[in-house]
This record gives C-alpha cells, sequence and structure tokens, in this order.
C-alpha cells in the first residue's frame, strides 16, 4: 500500500498557496519509520515540520528546494 | 528497519540543539530555559524549537525585552544549583547585559575561592551574511574569549552542536555557547548543506576543549571554526582540484583552546592560515598565530596568514558584506599565496 505525503495546509488565507519543501531530512529511498520526522516546509518564511504518516520507503515527489502548493502531494511512502 | 531509520537519522544543526536541550531536562529536574521568544515562538533561530509543549512555561520561559534582569536571573538559579539555558537573541546585544555576564558569570566562581559554582550556559546567535547590518551580524566570540571565567564553544555541524550543548549544560562552569545562523538550517535563512546532517538520537557529548581535524592534508592548515568552517572545506575541495592538499581544523572551542590541535597540523604542513569571521585585530587569528610562534617558528616554511573581517563594522550592503567577510575564493586565494 503506498500513502501520500503532503505539504501541510499552513495559509488560513490561501490554503492552497505555494510553498517551499525546504529540507528533506529522509533521503529519497530511505527506510522509515511513523512519526518521523522527514521535511521541513515553508510557507511565507513560516516552517513547518512533516512527518512519515506510516511505516515504509520514501520516494520523494517534489525535490528540496523546490516549490509545491500546500495540500499537494510531496511524497509517497511504499 | 527502525535500526537503519536511526543511523541515518539527518536534522537541522537548529534541532540537534533543541534535542540535546530535551534530552537534559528529560533527565535533570534543574535544567531550564529562558530567554527572548524560546517558548512559543521556539527561539529566532529555532534552538528551543518544540521544547514548550513538552516541558510546559514554568521550565521554558519567554522573558521581557531585558537582558540584564533575565541573564541576572539565569545567574542568580545557576549559583543556587539550578542548570540555566539562557538565550541572548543576537550575541551583539551583551552590551546591555556586560555586567552581568563579564563580572558575575565569569568571576563568581573565582570570588568565592571555587565555593559557589556557576553552572550556566549562556547561547547566543553569532554571524552575519545575510545583510542584518552591524548591529546583528557581529560574532564576538573573542570578545568572550579575552576574558577569563567563561568557557566558549562554537559548533560546525548538528553533530557537534548536539554533543557540545550536553557537554555544556553538564559543566560545571559557565558557559557561553555561540551558534552561527549560517550553520542551523534554516529554510528562510541561506542554507549551508552541511547544516544538515546525521545525528543519533541518544545523548552523547562532544568534549569542550577538543579540535577537530575535519579534512586530512599536507601542504597547508586551515584552521578555523563556525560557518567559515564550511568555506574552509569548500576551498580545500578547489584547493585539491589544482594540487593543493588543503589540511582543515574546526577548533570547536575557543575556551579551552586546542593548541595541541593547531601545532600538531601545522608541524605537518608546515604553513598556517587562520580564518575567523570575528574581527582580525586583537583576536583569534593574532592568539593562533601566537601558539605557533611561542613554541617554534621553525615549523612554518612561509610566514603566517590570516583571513579575518577587516576593523569595520559589518556593512548591510551585501557587495560590501562580501567583501568583508571571509569567504571560499578568499580562502583559496590565500592558500595559494601561502604556497608561491
Amino acid at each position: 500500500m503506498t500513502v501520500d505525503v503532503i505539504f501541510p495546509v499552513m495559509s488560513d488565507d490561501d490554503p492552497t498557496g505555494e510553498g517551499v519543501l525546504g529540507t528533506w531530512f529522509a533521503l529519497d529511498g530511505e527506510s522509515v519509520a511513523e512519526g518521523q520526522l522527514i521535511a521541513e516546509v515553508q510557507v511565507d518564511k513560516v516552517s513547518a515540520d512533516v512527518e512519515a504518516p506510516a511505516a515504509g520507503v520514501l520516494r520523494h515527489v517534489v525535490p528540496e528546494e523546490g516549490v509545491s502548493n500546500q495540500g499537494a502531494v510531496i511524497a509517497r511512502i511504499e | 528497519m527502525t535500526e537503519s531509520a536511526t543511523s541515518t537519522r539527518r536534522l537541522s544543526t537548529a534541532k540537534a540543539i533543541s534535542e540535546a536541550i530535551a534530552l537534559e531536562m528529560r533527565s535533570d529536574d534543574s535544567v531550564f530555559v529562558m530567554g527572548e521568544d524560546v517558548a512559543a515562538y521556539g527561539g529566532i533561530f529555532g534552538a528551543t524549537g518544540d521544547l514548550l509543549g513538552e516541558f510546559g512555561p514554568e521550565r521554558i520561559i519567554d522573558t521581557p525585552i531585558s537582558e540584564t534582569a533575565f541573564i541576572g536571573a539565569g545567574i542568580g538559579a545557576a549559583t543556587e544549583g539550578m542548570r540555566p539555558i539562557v538565550e541572548l537573541m543576537f550575541v551583539d546585544f551583551f552590551g546591555v547585559c556586560m555586567d552581568q555576564i563579564y563580572n558575575h558569570m565569569a568571576k563568581i566562581h573565582y570570588e568565592s575561592g571555587g565555593g559557589v559554582k556557576v553552572p550556566m550556559v549562556l547561547m547566543a546567535s553569532a554571524g552575519g551574511g545575510y545583510s542584518d547590518a552591524a548591529q546583528h551580524s557581529q560574532c564576538l566570540w573573542g570578545t568572550f574569549a579575552h576574558l577569563p571565567g567563561l568557557k566558549v564553544v562554537v559548533p560546525s555541524n548538528p553533530y557537534d552542536a548536539k554533543g557540545l550543548m550536553i557537554s555544556a549544560i553538564r559543566d560545571d562552569s559557565p558557559v557561553l555557547y555561540l551558534f552561527h545562523k549560517g550553520i542551523m538550517g534554516l529554510v528562510w535563512m541561506a542554507k549551508n548543506p552541511r547544516s544538515i546532517d546525521v545525528v543519533p538520537e541518544e545523548s552523547y557529548t562532544v568534549p569542550i576543549g577538543e579540535a577537530k581535524v575535519v579534512r586530512e592534508g599536507t601542504d597547508v592548515s586551515i584552521v578555523t571554526l563556525s560557518l567559515s568552517v564550511h568555506h574552509a572545506l569548500d576551498a580545500a575541495e578547489q584547493l585539491a582540484g589544482d594540487g593543493v592538499s588543503a589540511e582543515v581544523v574546526d577548533l570547536r572551542s575557543l575556551v579551552p583552546l586546542d593548541r595541541h590541535a593547531v601545532l600538531e597540523s601545522v608541524a605537518k604542513t608546515g604553513r598556517l592560515l587562520v580564518v575567523d569571521e570575528d574581527y582580525r585585530s586583537f583576536g583569534l587569528t593574532g592568539e593562533i598565530a601566537a601558539i605557533v610562534a611561542e613554541t617554534d617558528p621553525s615549523m612554518l616554511t612561509a610566514p603566517v596568514a590570516r583571513l579575518a573581517v577587516p576593523d569595520t563594522p559589518i556593512p548591510y550592503a551585501r557587495p560590501l558584506e562580501r567583501f568583508v567577510l571571509p569567504t571560499t575564493d578568499k580562502i583559496v586565494a590565500e592558500s595559494k599565496r601561502l604556497l608561491a
């Protein structure tokens, strides 16, 4: 089963607005545990942590420093 | 799978510092944090992120903008047996609280004949490179290392930042812990790629007073600290392409200073370049040069070179700021000059 990792919605005014994937703490192809810190994202200079929603192998969809919309898929866990 | 997730777990320096504090707070009730915006905001550069939720406002304390008062309160708590971690938001702000730092935090142990200890960590951000101008961009570690009584630690990466923070908290002496904003791994500030790295989840210490050779070489010793370590490593990589083998020594602590590590490296290479983002005169670069000069200047095959901020305030304008800061290009040029 594949689980999507979502860019968290951080902006009340613009919940699908763009943000930046600042840091991948967990690398592409790495095994992660559920709840593990895997990324830090940023919208308008406010950053938020992203934790793994499930255990498995992480597959990045959005690269580090890449732009993504809030609510969009940034990675998958297989 | 859990094991592999643990062994490769990466953190930013900011999160590594915060984790170090959390680990010590879990095992020692006398540890607490105090400072401007350390609680709800998690520290302006993230060094105390996520601590408020676990430990609550009794142990993670937001203070008014009154550095003399809250650093004084930290010193008082330390003399009564607590282990406070007090954050001075920017080291540049030391002026308003210097009496507490220089005359009390640093001297109570001495003046009480060793009877009263001050096991306190004063943590502050340092450094420039992001156009924050003359009052928010200084390093100033030399100013504090000059004064007897304080230990001064300056990590350059997440692993050392965690281990040095745990050592600092457990140390019975007052410790000044200076982190450069450029090594914190912050998304919103020009992020050095090495500011995100593997950090063990368990508790461990990095000894205060031990430098580390972070790249071995045979032609020139680049002795430096903090963000400049990364510029030096980048320079060493470039130099390698030109056939120059540079050794990079990360001092990690200024007090105590690992003189042996400096001498050992220079004895091997015969050439010394000291790189410091603090001011040039009366500072670290001269101190490191003096170690060699006082011990055995004959180990040098070229005069000592120093790369530091010229004696001017840090400019706001980006091109002028870059002109005064030690950069990779300047380290490459100075190294080649030593070999010419």
